[in-house]
């Protein structure tokens, strides 16, 4: 790209071509004061705050959409541009009902600050007093239009970043106010809840409801750490004031992995069920009461240390550290074979589907998620990462909207991604692996046969359109649509892992290998460090060890549920033939209801622990409050049992 | 040297700014040496007489207050806004986006510790204005002292630039809304 310099105040300052004069002056450290502009999304010169004087220009410019040119001779700083602004400054603040005094934002308001900036102490025009609502319909987000500037940055992250498009404009003039679809309240309208729009609004228009009058920015402290919840591994940053975490704000929201969603933003800052507190072990009346560490260890050697068969189950929110601990502790303390995951079924039908598509592929064929920003084609079959993985969702929506890039959703319950989707395949119930498999035979018939499976020359669409009850048009457009695709992702979750068919996974694969010669897939698994905990060999059991519980043979077991809230009333059924029980959670549950002896754990953002994103990146977390009660970390609590087992020996 | 007559007046507001004016420490002393206070509530002097300085907390609800102002305005040389009610309106005009009549009712009706309530009516009681103003959309105001309350040294800022003869503008790192 080739260098410009330009003249600005009187100073020489270099830019690239194709670099706006805002642009120019941030990166020569000249002060422009900005409003709507927010670094990563289209500017849109919205809020008239960085009119700049240009040479031969009749009139002020603003500098966030002005090209930079070669020879431009700029003014940011004139008596008139500071007069100018100051008189925009307080066009807004009597536009709209902004009162500080009692504003939800207030200290962190950047229209506050250009306010004292520019020394507003009056206003010189009549305050309009608008009748503005309120909009509180959404469980997290309020959307206040009486502290609204129309900056529209929180329309352009919804549609830029989040790629929901919740959020516009709606009315024109003097009645315009950002609206939700066409004009529903925010709580029923299509947001995702990602909380983005937060982030970015300069004023009190738009806020939490958990973090409001809780702190300003300025008052908390900021823990840079990362979100161990669904597996995507969002960078966050916390601001914590008197050990609270007041809000989760992401680093940088342009950045991959940096968008956050409802889970990691606004559902950390809640509790959502009671914390088990202290360790807990039955009485004589066989009621769970609180006890000492002490107790609830020697309980458990006692019953579990000459017991010959027990079991161990983790949940995949556990950090890596606790799982190796785990591990270890099921090992060597109890000498027990019997140990799995949660989800073990999803990592034997997944690792089974790799083998059956190829014995050499494994992970090797799962794509990272910032391929999905690339991809000219995205197949989503039997999942709901909207919901499940909001992120991904939103990767989804920002590729379909912002690279054309073509959806096919293959799902017989529904289609989280609406409008942005070209097709829709509806197979009747149970029916996927057929439907993917007319899809294979579709693109083949486009031509595109180099990794065709040999044996599916035989299937007639038509015949397999009629039997999944879908149109065959759909079918052939879909193959159409794939045949073309040069850069295709396929993504499935738990509508296809819920059947523990490895066949259908070898069958993605293979759809996948047709698409692009390396096949390019991500598996959506169900808890954040699934992944961390696959990689550990935790899942290596044969076959499902909470399937061995309930046949009655294990006569103990212990559960490490970390902060997995556990309320899966099947896991607890379960339990209901085993003798003896430990449960390590932080939250009371079905789970913990059943067992013998509780022992509390740490939440993720009170400790320090590693974990694997769904595509096999490493990320951590850092505390960002300290737990009380003295609560052990899972680490030194599993540590401990088995110090207690080995003397309990000896 | 005679001292500087100063009138201060308390219009629509919680009497806040009045606090922070005497919350200004030691300045307080050396402020008693150089001026006089007149009208004010501070020193419960209830006629004016012509000042140099007249100081505004508040903002204008009622006819009352409206004439107080006015009259403020007729009596010094110069006026200076204290405090967010003053200069913008403040937390009093958060009724400006409701209708008057619902104010009143909501205020001596619809209350849930009234009983058999009415809206007061008589002579006696100064009529509220439609909205609640800033000072500066009733009469001229020559400086203004911004916050929730101010600063007190935003306060002591704009006396001893007054006193020293000059228009004070809040400087950017005394300024506050809140």
């Amino acid at each position: 790209m080739s260098e410009i310099t330009l003249t600005i105040n009187g100073q020489q300052c270099k830019g690239k071509q194709g670099d706006t004069i805002l642009d120019v002056c941030q990166a020569n450290g000249i002060d422009v004061p900005t409003l709507c502009h927010y670094k990563g999304l289209v500017d849109i010169a919205a809020c008239r705050m960085c009119l700049v004087e240009v040479e031969k220009e009749r009139k002020p410019v603003p500098s966030c959409t002005y090209p930079a040119r070669d020879g431009l001779v700029v003014t940011t700083n004139s008596e008139k541009i500071e007069k100018y602004r100051r008189m925009i400054l307080e066009l807004l603040f009597t536009e709209r009902n902004h009162l500080c005094a009692y504003c939800v934002a207030s200290g962190d308001c950047e229209l506050q600050k250009l306010a004292y900036k520019y020394q507003m102490d009056n206003t010189r025009y009549e305050y309009s007093w608008p009748d503005k609502t309120t909009d509180t319909s959404h469980p997290y987000i309020v959307l206040d239009h009486n502290r609204c500037i129309l900056c529209a940055r929180c329309i352009r992250v919804c549609d830029e970043i989040t790629g929901a498009h919740a959020l516009d404009f709606s009315k024109r003039g003097w009645k315009t106010n950002v609206s939700a679809d066409i004009n529903q309240p925010l709580g029923e309208s299509s947001c995702i809840s990602c909380g983005a729009c937060f982030q970015v609004c300069p004023t009190g228009a738009i806020f939490s409801k958990a973090s409001a009058y809780k702190g300003r920015t300025s008052e908390c402290t900021t823990v840079f750490s990362s979100c161990p919840i669904c597996g995507v591994g969002c960078d966050i940053k916390g601001l914590v004031k008197d050990n609270h975490v007041v809000k989760i704000e992401s680093p940088d929201l342009t950045k991959p992995r940096g968008l956050l969603c409802q889970m990691g933003r606004f559902e950390t800052l809640y509790t959502p069920a009671e914390r088990v507190r202290t360790p807990m072990k039955r009485n004589s009346k066989g009621q769970l009461t609180a006890c000492t560490y002490e107790e609830a260890f020697e309980d458990i050697a006692k019953n579990l240390g000459s017991n010959g068969s027990v079991a161990g189950l983790a949940s995949g929110k556990a950090s890596s550290e606790s799982l190796k601990a785990f591990a270890e502790l099921m090992d060597k303390g109890f000498g027990s074979k019997m140990v799995d995951t949660l989800d073990g079924d999803d990592f034997r039908t997944v690792t089974m589907g790799m083998t059956k598509f190829d014995a050499k592929a494994g992970f090797a064929t799962e794509a990272k998620l910032e391929d999905i920003l690339t991809a000219d084609s995205i197949v989503v079959i039997g999942a709901n990462p909207i919901k499940t993985h909001p992120v991904i969702g939103s990767y989804i929506l920002r590729a379909a909207a912002k690279n054309k890039a073509n959806l096919v959703v293959v799902d017989p319950l529904r289609n989280p991604f609406t409008f942005r989707t070209s097709v829709w395949v509806r197979p009747a119930e149970g029916k996927k692996a057929l439907a993917i498999k007319a899809i294979i035979r579709a693109i083949m018939e486009q031509g595109k046969t180099a990794k065709a499976p040999a044996n599916f020359a035989e299937i007639d669409i038509k015949k397999a359109a009629k039997d999944l009850e879908v149109d065959s048009h759909d079918l052939f457009q879909a193959g159409e649509i794939l045949a073309g695709s040069k850069n295709g992702i396929i993504i499935y979750g738990e509508g296809v892992l819920q059947y523990k068919d490895a066949d259908m996974v070898a069958l993605i694969l293979n759809l996948a290998a047709l698409i692009n010669t390396q096949p390019r897939v991500i598996s959506l698994k169900r808890y954040g460090n699934s992944r961390g905990a696959w990689d550990l060999g935790i899942s290596n059991a044969k076959s499902s060890v909470i399937d061995e519980l309930a046949k009655g043979k294990v006569k103990g077991v212990y559960l490490l549920l970390a902060d997995d809230l556990a309320e899966s009333q099947s896991l607890a059924d379960s339990l209901k033939r085993v003798e003896f029980v430990v449960a390590q959670a932080s939250y009371l549950s079905p789970v913990t209801a059943k067992a013998s002896v509780v022992l509390p754990s740490l939440l993720w953002t009170e400790s320090k622990g590693s974990y694997t994103t769904l595509d096999g990146i490493q990320k951590s977390t850092v505390p960002m409050v300290k737990p009380g009660n003295d609560i052990k970390p899972d680490v030194d609590t599993l540590k401990e049992v088995a110090r207690h087992l080995k003397k309990i020996r000896a | 040297m005679a001292k500087v007559k100063i009138a201060t007046v308390w219009l629509e507001s919680c009497s806040g700014c009045h606090m922070s004016l005497l919350d200004v420490d030691l300045f307080i002393v050396e402020l008693a040496k150089l001026v006089e206070f007149r009208r004010s509530p501070i020193t419960d002097i209830k006629d004016f007489d012509d000042v140099v300085v007249g100081i505004v907390e508040g903002s204008v609800g009622n006819e009352e207050e409206k004439e107080v102002v006015e009259q403020l305005r007729h009596h010094s040389q110069i006026i200076m806004a204290l405090g967010d009610c003053a200069c913008f309106g403040g937390v009093c005009a958060m009724r400006n986006t409701l209708d008057k009549a619902d104010v009143l009712k909501r205020a001596y009706i619809d209350t849930p510790s009234t009983y058999k309530g009415k809206i007061p009516r008589s002579p006696g009681v100064p009529e509220l204005l439609d909205k609640v103003y800033p000072v500066n959309q009733i009469i001229k105001v020559d400086c203004y002292v911004p916050g929730c309350p101010p600063e007190p040294e935003a306060i002591k800022y704009g006396l001893t630039e007054l006193l020293a003869g000059r228009i004070p503008v809040v400087p950017s790192n005394m300024m506050r809304f809140d």
